[in-house]
């Protein structure tokens, strides 16, 4: 059997929608804002995620703290040439990096003290800073801070230094050398980089102890092995995989996105009473419509391709409408209000750009929760009422 | 064809057009670029902690997955929404009853 798209099928549905003009608007603006939203949330947490991700890469591959009572301590370098011995370790690095907490704002700024003498670190460092030369780093007493940091430190006036308190109670003053690239902005918005010594004694830390260590490994399949290593050697530390890095990302975003899913199940449950209230009967209008049409020679067929076409063009209609507004909201406004519920509301706020990704899986998903759930409330009940005896019907 | 189904399949095809183009639009200027991916990864290189720069009130949701073993436990296992940076959006600060806190509010 040959099918052909019926045009004059077409043309009465667009009229039987314009006919009934304000329920039709109405479902179809509910159906605009059911997508929009929830395509909204998928975008903004699917750019996020994409955000860590492509950054998961670049983390070490195993992080060696020591514990001391239960807590964090700091771990004696000497550690590192114990480890560096173990086979398939190409590199253990002492680091050292902590918190500062900025009183007069409420929030912690990372501090991240770096070898400045280390080859490693120039050629990276050039990228990611507007302009200046670290070489000079410890000589000049300087440091390279984060946008909010800046921000932050020029509402207090310091626009050129930062006087640290020590822990001994004594003033440190670090000039303001560098400002990271707005692009990092989401990684790097907190962050004071300076030179290693510096940081020892911003912390009142020894030159021999370090923050953690940071372990490379050759080959990743070797990581848990030589995890398992370093947690026999020094039974007080905890070694962290860049495995558990990647499921506590997980645990981070399942957390958050609980607030999204339930965003969602109350949308989606609105949606499928407003779907089950139109499946669960056709006002009698409708129905003496169908009768009527059926008096005039149209077959059932006729009346579910008609109904079919009905609910295809308002769902339809729907369903692209809510993706361009979500796309527009999302990525062009930068989700105004939606994005906070990522973000949170912070004293160190990042004003960050979102990338974007266009993320196929959830548009389809999108569309198989609305359109075909619409379109199967409309044909059943017209299926149910097309197949009872016109007179019925019409009387 | 009558009128308004000519006018039904123009707003159609005009809206699939304008997804197509905002999707080109926005993946050619929105997306994270290769140069932009590259100076994230040398930042992590040089600072090599995770996380995002999101919460900063209190040490253990800044870097989070290196926090300590019991930090966020001692609070709650599953941290409790109590904490401002954790909310959607500002306490009121008309009225503040946390004088140590949030001096130079704009």
């Amino acid at each position: 059997m040959k099918s052909k798209i019926n045009l004059y099928l077409i043309e009465y549905a667009i009229n039987s929608i314009l006919r009934q003009k304000f329920k039709n608007i109405f479902i179809l603006f509910i159906f605009i804002l059911l997508t929009s939203i929830l395509a909204s949330i998928f975008f903004i947490s699917n750019s996020i995620k994409y955000e860590l991700n492509s950054t998961l890469k670049a983390l070490p591959q195993i992080t060696v703290q020591k514990l001391k009572a239960g807590r964090h301590y700091d771990i004696n370098t000497n550690v590192v040439d114990e480890i560096i011995n173990i086979a398939g370790v190409t590199d253990a690095i002492p680091r050292v990096w902590g918190y500062y907490y900025f009183a007069n704002l409420g929030a912690n700024f990372s501090i991240i003290g770096i070898d400045e003498y280390e080859n490693q670190y120039k050629t990276s460092l050039n990228k990611i800073i507007k302009e200046f030369d670290f070489s000079k780093a410890l000589e000049n007493n300087s440091m390279i801070v984060g946008e909010g940091v800046k921000k932050a430190l020029n509402e207090n006036y310091y626009n050129e230094y930062f006087n640290f308190i020590k822990p001994d109670g004594t003033f440190k003053k670090v000039n303001i050398a560098g400002v990271f690239k707005s692009s990092l902005e989401l990684e790097s918005n907190d962050t004071i980089l300076l030179p290693k010594e510096l940081a020892l004694e911003i912390f009142g830390m020894d030159d021999s102890k370090a923050t953690d260590i940071v372990v490379k490994v050759a080959n990743p399949e070797e990581i848990p092995t030589v995890a398992n290593k370093i947690k026999l050697l020094y039974p007080d530390t905890r070694v962290i995989t860049n495995k558990d890095l990647e499921i506590s990302y997980q645990n981070i975003f399942d957390y958050k996105g609980g607030i999204f899913l339930a965003v969602f199940i109350v949308a989606i449950f609105t949606f499928f009473i407003i779907v089950y209230d139109k499946a669960s009967g056709l006002s009698s209008e409708e129905k003496r419509e169908i009768g009527v049409l059926k008096a005039l020679g149209w077959k059932i067929e006729d009346v579910l391709k008609e109904k079919f076409y009905e609910s295809f063009i308002i769902s339809f209609f729907g369903y692209i409408f809510g993706v361009l507004i979500a796309l527009t909201f999302v990525y062009v406004f930068n989700a105004p209000l939606l994005s906070n519920l990522f973000s949170g509301y912070s004293e160190l706020k990042t004003s960050f750009q979102l990338p974007f990704v266009l993320d196929v899986n959830t548009l389809f998903l999108l569309f198989f929760l609305t359109v075909p759930i619409y379109i199967a409330s409309t044909i059943i009940p017209s299926w149910r009422s097309a197949t009872i005896e016109t007179d019925k019907v019409l009387r | 064809m009558n009128k308004k189904s000519k006018y039904l399949i123009s707003i159609l095809s005009l809206t699939i057009i304008a997804i197509f183009f905002e999707i080109f639009y926005l993946s050619s200027f929105k997306s994270l670029k290769q140069t932009q991916i590259d100076e994230k990864l040398s930042l992590l290189k040089v600072t090599a902690l995770p996380d995002l720069a999101i919460s900063t009130e209190a040490m253990y949701i800044r870097h989070r997955s290196l926090a300590d073993t019991f930090s966020i436990f001692k609070e709650s296992p599953e941290l409790r929404e109590y904490f401002p940076s954790t909310f959607v959006y500002s306490h009121s600060h008309i009225f503040s009853n946390t004088p140590s806190k949030v001096i130079n509010e704009k």
